[in-house]
């Protein structure tokens, strides 16, 4: 089952997001994608560490590459699609396009290596702001990879406020 | 408490007036927007809506939905606006979310 949660920031689409993996068999695993460049990454990691701590989660810590990863689980949570899709695309020598196919093979070989999947991902796209040409090829990208795992998905959330609101699936879950 | 959110400007206030039947002077006693303001002036967050909860109807505009900002400061208010929302939706008896001008219950029953 592969499961979507998208929100924008600080709406609690992580804790939802968790609590929807701790539902799926051990072991879990956590895929962080986040690299820790100052500060306040790292303030942001330890708060997300915390949450999780003592939920029976491993952490695989994966900013690039998914698709050449070893993952021995039966539930993932890949956290956070925004931060794969931005090291990807902005890596020496890729394209929009290879940073799109490269995440998609990974996460479609993540859904046959686990039982649950549950990816959080970033709503970036209602602050009404004409970017630069790289930071628009940057959210076109996002886009794209959210309906294409929109499309896979057995359940779309969106989180706000911590409430989730369905898009996508049945009412079990 | 209900709490009343949604996108700037998308009809948050004109739905709390016609649900209530409330004039603006009304409304200015009984609710309290643009609280997602107050977020960033306080490091208790819990104390905020602790006050905030003490109104008939809190409204709140939604933020976050955009490219992490270059600016410190501005992540930092948007960081805090969101983690008030979810503290005020956690306390809210009903929780509307408004877009494009028409209400949705997300949380609890509308009275």
């Amino acid at each position: 089952m592969l499961i979507l949660v998208v929100g924008g920031a600080a709406c609690g689409k992580s804790a939802f997001a968790e609590s929807l993996a701790c539902q799926g068999a051990l072991p879990r695993v956590y895929i962080a994608t986040m690299q820790a460049m100052d500060e306040e990454c790292e303030i942001r990691i330890a708060r997300h560490r915390e949450m999780r701590a003592g939920k029976g989660f491993s952490t695989l810590e994966c900013p690039l590459g998914l698709a050449d990863a070893d993952i021995p689980a039966k539930t993932a949570l890949l956290e956070c699609l925004s931060n794969l899709a931005a090291n990807e695309m902005f890596a020496p020598g890729m394209t929009p396009q290879k940073a799109k196919q490269n995440i998609l093979n990974g996460i479609d070989l993540l859904c046959r290596r686990c039982e649950r999947v549950v990816i959080v991902s970033n709503e970036i796209f209602c602050d009404g702001i004409d970017y630069d040409a790289s930071t628009q090829a940057y959210r076109v990208l996002l886009a794209q990879l959210n309906r294409a795992i929109a499309e896979r998905a057995d359940c779309v959330f969106e989180v706000v406020h911590g409430i989730p609101i369905r898009h996508k699936g049945g009412t079990h879950e | 408490m209900v709490l009343v959110t949604g996108p700037f400007r998308s009809g948050k206030k004109t739905f709390v007036r016609e649900w209530k039947g409330w004039t603006e002077t009304q409304l200015s006693e009984h609710a309290v927007w643009d609280v997602q303001k107050l977020a960033q002036e306080t490091d208790d967050l819990e104390a905020l809506c602790r006050k905030l909860s003490q109104y008939d109807v809190v409204i709140i505009t939604e933020t976050g939905a955009g490219v992490v900002p270059i600016d410190a400061n501005e992540r930092h208010a948007r960081e805090q606006a969101g983690r008030l929302g979810c503290l005020l939706a956690g306390q809210a008896s009903c929780v509307v979310r408004v877009y494009c001008g028409i209400p949705t219950v997300i949380k609890g029953v509308l009275e």
